[in-house]
C-alpha cells in the first residue's frame, strides 16, 4: 500500500504539470457545454411568435384556432400575433415578423368530416429555428389527432349505412376541441417534463464524456511506463508488483472524480445547471468514474503502444457517449439504439440524473447507478486480469 | 570472499526462441563480473532474470543468500539495476526521480535526503538537481539512470549497456565511476558488446552467443583458451574466404576465419611463417592489400570461439 501511494503521489504531481489534463477535465467540457448552449437554445425559454389564418370558417378550423392555441398561449410558449389573410401572413412571415404562420385552407373542415385528408399548412421563417419545428409540431399533432377521430366516425358512418350527420360533424369537432390539449405540445417544446434542463443535460453530457478520456491516460499507465522505459525499475524494486497497478488505478480514480466534481460545481455556479441532489449526484459520479476506469483499462490492454491505446480509447469512448447521448439525445428507436444505449454508461448516467431532477428522491438513481457497476466490474475484471499476465 | 550473487543454470525462451540457454555464473563482493555479447546474445534476458524481472524457465538465481523470483522482496532490495534504456521520468527534477525510487525502497526520509544529495554529487548533477529531466544532455540522463542504481547502496550494482549511445567524454566518465565503485566493495554485473569494455572494467568476463556461454575467466585465461599464439591478420582485395581457403591448406595453424574483407589467422612463430602465408595467397591471384601481427585480445577470442566477429 506504501508503494501503491509512492506511485500515485509520482503521478498526481506529473498529471499536475500536464497543462492538456486540466484543459480535457476542465477547461473544454465546460467551453462546449456553453458553446452547445447556443447551438440547443433552452426550450423552456421558448417563444413562438405566430399567426393563423382561418380561410375555412368551420367547426373544425375552429376547434384549432379557438381550442388549440389559445390554450398554448395560457401556457406562455405562443404569441398569437392577429394577421389580416393569408397574404398579410405571407409578408409578416417573409419579413421575419413572425416565426411561424397556420392557414386552414378552405374546405377543411368539409375534408374531415368527408374523411379525405385534410391538409393544414405552416409557413414557416428561414431563421425561425426551434420556433419554427414547434410551429410544425403543433399542425401535425392536430391533424394526427383529427385522422384518428375521423377514422373512428368513418366507421361509424359505415356501420350505419350513410354519410355522417351535420350531427356528427359537431360531435367530431367537439371532440377534437376536447381532446387539444392532449396533443403532446408541451413533449415537444420541452422534450418531457420529468428531464434535465438544457445546461444541466449539456454540462453533464461533456463531463461524461470527457471523463473517459480524464481516467484513459491513468489506467494505460502501464503502457506508458513501459515506453518510458521506467517498468523495468518499478519491476525491479522490492515492491509488490500488484502495487504499480494499484497505484495508477487510484490516481484515475482521483482525477476521475476530482474533474467530475469541477464541473458538476462549475457550471452549477456559472451556467446556472441543476444536477439534482448532491448525494445522488456524487453516487452517480463514482458510478460513472469507475465504470470509465473500466472500459478504458480493457480497452487499452488490446493495445501494443501508448498510442494505439489513445486511439483505441478515443474510438470507444466517443462510440459510447454519443450512444449515451452524452452530446444529444440520440432520436430514433428501433432494437440496435436501444441496446446501444443500454449499454452505454453515459446513457445511464444522464436517465440517473434525469431521474434524480424529476422525482427529487434519491432511490431514483439507484437502477441507473447499478447498471452503470455492472458495467465497471464487466470491464475492470477481465482488464486487471489481462494487465498481470501482461506484467509477468 | 563473499560471494553476493549465484546464477544456477538460468534457461529462459521466447516462443521458439531460445534466448537464455543455460547460463551459470557468481560474483563475489569487489568484484566486477562482465558479460560480452553481441546484439541479441541473450544479456538483457539474463540479467532481467537476476534483477527479478523475468521468472527463468529453469534454474534458479540468489543474491546476497535470498532467492529470486518477482515477488522477493529482499532479495530485491539488495539489487541496484540501470536498465539499458534511460529510464527516468522526463518530467520530474533529477532530484524528484531519485527521491520517487528511493521512497519505492523505502528509506528512511532523513537517510534518504542524505543519499540523494550525495548521490547527486557523484553524478556530478549538484548544480543541476532542480531542473527537468527531459531538458538533460544525453550524457546527464545516463549519469542520472546510473545514479537511481546507486542510491539505496545495493550489494549488486546491475549495469546493461551503460555506454551505448554516449559521447567518449561521458563514456570515459561512467567507465571512470564503475572502477571506483567495485574498489569500494560493490558486486558489479556489467553487460557490453564493447571488448574495450569488458577487458578495462571486468576481473572476470562470460563471453556469451546466442544465449550460451562460450567461455568464461579473466582477461589472461580467456585470451590463453587461443593458446600462446599469434594473430595474423591479412586485408585482402578480393575473394577473402577463397583465400582463407588457400592458408587452410598450409599445415599447423590454429585457426582461419574470415572477418570481412579480411583473413584472421592464429599461429605459431608467425615471423617466419608469414613469407609462405602471402604466398598461398598470392598463388590464387588475390591482392594482399595490408598485414598485421599482433597479440590477439578478447575480439579474437570471441571470432574464434563462435567464427563471427563480435561487432556487426
Ligand atoms: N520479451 C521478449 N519477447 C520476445 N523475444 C525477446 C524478448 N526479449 C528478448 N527477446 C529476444 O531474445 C534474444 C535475446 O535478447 P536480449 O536478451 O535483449 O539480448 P542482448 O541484451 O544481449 O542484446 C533476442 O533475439 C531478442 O529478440
Ligand atoms: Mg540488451
Amino acid at each position: 500500500m506504501r508503494a501503491a501511494l509512492t506511485i500515485l503521489g509520482k503521478d498526481l504531481r506529473l498529471r499536475s504539470r500536464d497543462r492538456s489534463m486540466l484543459l480535457f477535465a476542465v477547461v473544454v467540457p465546460l467551453g462546449l457545454t456553453v458553446l452547445f448552449s447556443f447551438v440547443f437554445p433552452d426550450t423552456e425559454d421558448l417563444e413562438l411568435t405566430a399567426g393563423v389564418v382561418d380561410e375555412d370558417g368551420g367547426e373544425v378550423a375552429s376547434a384549432f384556432v379557438d381550442g388549440v392555441l389559445p390554450a398554448l398561449v395560457d401556457d406562455g410558449l405562443l404569441t398569437l400575433v392577429d394577421v389580416d389573410d393569408a397574404k398579410d401572413a405571407r409578408r409578416q412571415v417573409e419579413d421575419g415578423e413572425l416565426d411561424a404562420t397556420w392557414i386552414v385552407p378552405e374546405g377543411f373542415s368539409g375534408a374531415v368530416a368527408a374523411g379525405e385528408t385534410a391538409e393544414l399548412e405552416v409557413l414557416v421563417a428561414a431563421g425561425a429555428g426551434i420556433a419554427g419545428e414547434v410551429a410544425r409540431g403543433v399542425a401535425d399533432g392536430f391533424v394526427t389527432e383529427l385522422e384518428q377521430i375521423t377514422l373512428a366516425v368513418a366507421v361509424d358512418a359505415q356501420a350505419r349505412g350513410g354519410a355522417p350527420s351535420p350531427e356528427r360533424i359537431e360531435a367530431l369537432a367537439a371532440a377534437s376541441q376536447q381532446r387539444s390539449d392532449v396533443i403532446a405540445v408541451e413533449d415537444l417544446v420541452t422534450g418531457g417534463e420529468d428531464q434535465l434542463d438544457n445546461i444541466s443535460y449539456l454540462a453533464a453530457g461533456m463531463a461524461s464524456f470527457f471523463v473517459f478520456f480524464v481516467v484513459g491516460t491513468g489506467v494505460i499507465g502501464m503502457l506508458e511506463e513501459r515506453s518510458q522505459g521506467t517498468m523495468p525499475r518499478l519491476l525491479a524494486a522490492p515492491i509488490p508488483p500488484g502495487a504499480i497497478q494499484l497505484g495508477k488505478s487510484l490516481g484515475s480514480l482521483i482525477v476521475g472524480l476530482a474533474s467530475m466534481a469541477v464541473l458538476a460545481v462549475a457550471s452549477s455556479l456559472l451556467l446556472g445547471a441543476d444536477w439534482g441532489h448532491p448525494a445522488g449526484v456524487a453516487m452517480l459520479i463514482s458510478a460513472l468514474v469507475l465504470a470509465a476506469m473500466g472500459v478504458m483499462a480493457l480497452v487499452g490492454t488490446f493495445a501494443r503502444t501508448v498510442e494505439q491505446a489513445e486511439n483505441f480509447q478515443s474510438i470507444v469512448a466517443i462510440i459510447l457517449g454519443l450512444f449515451g447521448g452524452a452530446f444529444f439525445p440520440i432520436p430514433g428507436e428501433g432494437w440496435l439504439i436501444e441496446v446501444a444505449t443500454a449499454a452505454s454508461p453515459h446513457g445511464w448516467f444522464l436517465q440517473g440524473l434525469s431521474e434524480l431532477v424529476a422525482s427529487g428522491e434519491l432511490a431514483a438513481v439507484l437502477p441507473a447507478t447499478v447498471a452503470i457497476l455492472v458495467v465497471a466490474v464487466v470491464t475492470a475484471v477481465p482488464a486487471v486480469v489481462l494487465q498481470r499476465r501482461g506484467l509477468a | 570472499m563473499t560471494q553476493v550473487l549465484r546464477c544456477d543454470h538460468l534457461w529462459k525462451a521466447f516462443g521458439d526462441l531460445q534466448a537464455v540457454a543455460d547460463i551459470s555464473f557468481t560474483i563475489d563482493r569487489g568484484e566486477t563480473y562482465g558479460l560480452l555479447g553481441p546484439n541479441g546474445a541473450g544479456k538483457t534476458t539474463s540479467i532481467s532474470m537476476v534483477a527479478g524481472l523475468l521468472p527463468p524457465d529453469a534454474g534458479e538465481v540468489f543474491v546476497a543468500g535470498e532467492r529470486m523470483h518477482p515477488r522477493a522482496t529482499t532479495a530485491k532490495a539488495a539489487v541496484g539495476l540501470v536498465p539499458q534504456e534511460v529510464a527516468i521520468y522526463p518530467d520530474l527534477s533529477a532530484r524528484e526521480n531519485l527521491r520517487f525510487f528511493g521512497r519505492l525502497y523505502a528509506l528512511p526520509q532523513k537517510e534518504l535526503d542524505a543519499r540523494i544529495d550525495a548521490v547527486l554529487e557523484v553524478i556530478g548533477l549538484t548544480d543541476r538537481a532542480s531542473d527537468r529531466a527531459g531538458e538533460y544532455s544525453g550524457g546527464m540522463k545516463r549519469r542520472l539512470n546510473i545514479g537511481i542504481g546507486l542510491l539505496h547502496e545495493p550489494e549488486l550494482l546491475i549495469l546493461d549497456e551503460p555506454t551505448v549511445g554516449v559521447d567518449p567524454q561521458s563514456r570515459n566518465a561512467i567507465l571512470e565511476s564503475v572502477e571506483s565503485l567495485a574498489t569500494d566493495g560493490l558486486a558489479v554485473l556489467y553487460t557490453t558488446h564493447y571488448m574495450e569494455e569488458a577487458e578495462r572494467l571486468c576481473d572476470r568476463i562470460a563471453i556469451v552467443d546466442k544465449g550460451r556461454m562460450a567461455a568464461e575467466g579473466t582477461r589472461r585465461e580467456l585470451v590463453a583458451t587461443i593458446g600462446e599464439q599469434d594473430l595474423v591478420r591479412l586485408d585482402v582485395a578480393g575473394d577473402a574466404p577463397q583465400a582463407a581457403a588457400a592458408i587452410r591448406q598450409l599445415d599447423d595453424l590454429g585457426s582461419v576465419d574470415v572477418e570481412d574483407q579480411a583473413v584472421v589467422c592464429l599461429l605459431d612463430g608467425a615471423a617466419q611463417r608469414l613469407p609462405r602465408l602471402l604466398g598461398a595467397v598470392a598463388e590464387i591471384g588475390v591482392a594482399v592489400m595490408g598485414v598485421e601481427v599482433r597479440e590477439p585480445d578478447l575480439e579474437d577470442v570471441f571470432l574464434h570461439l563462435t567464427g563471427a566477429a563480435l561487432r556487426d
